[in-house]
């Protein structure tokens, strides 16, 4: 079971990756990167994330593109867009995408878990037309939500770490077993190597 | 508070241990050693006489209040900060052994062949999980047998109900001495594991600063 909120990384250049992986993980996040939207989306598939960031130019498919096709696929996963190249047209394509927001390279450790904060605290905003007037904010709803997730979360701890001492129990007491299990499997694996190359 | 933690990304570094979990490792290390000593003292009264029976009864109990404290401090913080996941139980059992294998592995000869260590250190994962179980049998369950054995001795009429409960004052002494003897070998080994840094100083040294140099762990 995985309880650290995952997010994903896309961008052609492995350092921003890294430098999210460096920052994101001592915070206490799981963070995976993709070098294209095309991996990305092939990675998403087959995982959930809580968080995506992807970056604005890429070969091949671009940021945008990357966010409309993820925004398809899992509209309930927060898309934050990297850009070096904050043009208003590319900004206003992504806001009709509902992505949770836009931040600027040069990134520092700072923007980085803030930034992350907020688009995993903030309610994922549903894609609207491009005309089309902002919803009223339901401040109270919002607030509500957002502690019903802060208790789901504490309370989701809190278990885990009371049932801790009953399953450190129960695997002393299954030690002794298993690892006669995994010495005599080792035995039988370097018996049956050894008499294979001989 | 964000602020202040994202100052403490040092580079190449990371933030491996909070000021509240140092200040309650070196009281709890301070404590544990007096209480130890006093403890002998006062079982084995006809045997040394270091000190009077009665003073090292007072100190035992007066730093066994301050471990007792110190316990609710490090409970207060885990259960408040979201590094309690260091503590959580691990529920794919095939996972927990494999890595647990893995890990008696890499102390059984790894670690003298200098081979890479099997579980990489972060600080919402800082045990690995021979270190994982251990500290959750040690603050989960020896602690606190420790601290209630303690109480029903230090005060035996107020407690007289439990102690009948736990089947008399000798099976409470009993507990209480096993339980002393399972902390002062982890104490032992825990010392010894500390040594086993880069450098023998290394992982004394971030018990300080709070800070472990990347591929220390």
């Amino acid at each position: 079971m995985n309880i650290k909120p995952q997010v994903l990384v896309i961008d052609d250049d492995a350092v921003v990756g890294r430098s999210f992986d460096r920052v994101l993980s001592e915070k206490g996040y799981e963070v995976s990167t993709a070098l294209s939207g095309e991996e990305a989306l092939k990675d998403i598939e087959s995982k959930e994330y809580d968080l995506v960031f992807t970056d604005i130019k890429m070969p091949g498919m671009d940021g945008i593109e990357v966010a409309e096709r993820i925004k398809a696929q899992c509209p309930w996963t927060p898309v934050v867009v990297i850009t070096g190249y904050g043009t208003e047209e590319n900004e206003a394509r992504a806001s009709v995408l509902g992505v949770s927001g836009f931040v600027r390279k040069p990134l520092t450790p700072e923007i980085i878990e803030s930034i992350t904060l907020k688009a995993l605290q903030e309610p994922v905003e549903e894609p609207r037309a491009a005309n089309e007037p902002e919803a009223p904010v339901e401040v109270m709803a919002e607030a509500k939500t957002s502690a019903l997730r802060a208790t789901g979360k504490f309370a989701k701890n809190v278990g885990l770490f009371f049932a801790a001492p009953f399953i450190a129990l129960a695997y002393i007491i299954a030690l002794p077993a298993v690892g006669f299990y995994m010495f005599a499997k080792l035995a039988y694996e370097a018996y049956q190597k050894k008499n294979s190359s001989s | 508070m964000q602020a202040m933690q994202a100052n403490q990304t040092h580079v190449g570094q990371t933030y491996l241990h909070p000021l509240p979990v140092r200040i309650w490792h070196w009281i709890n290390a301070l404590g544990f050693v007096l209480l130890m000593l006093t403890g002998v003292q006062i079982r084995y009264a006809d045997l040394f006489s270091v000190m009077t029976f009665e003073s090292a009864l007072n100190v035992h109990n007066w730093i066994g209040f301050v471990i007792i404290a110190n316990y609710f401090l490090w409970l207060g913080y885990y259960l408040t900060s979201d590094r309690i996941s260091n503590y959580h139980a691990v529920l794919n059992a095939k996972d927990f052994f494999n890595n647990y294998y893995r890990q008696a592995v890499y102390y059984s000869y790894g670690i003298f062949r200098g081979e890479k260590r099997p579980h990489n250190v972060q600080p919402h994962d800082k045990f690995n999980p021979m270190q994982r179980l251990t500290y959750q049998v040690i603050m989960m369950i020896s602690g606190p047998i420790q601290i209630v054995t303690g109480l029903m001795m230090w005060d035996v009429k107020r407690f007289e109900s439990w102690i009948a409960l736990a089947g008399g004052i000798r099976v409470v002494s009993t507990i209480h001495m096993l339980v002393f003897i399972l902390f002062v070998v982890f104490i032992l080994v825990h010392a010894y594991m500390g040594v086993l840094g880069r450098k023998p100083s290394t992982h004394y040294k971030e018990m300080f600063t709070g800070y472990a140099e990347d591929g220390d762990h």
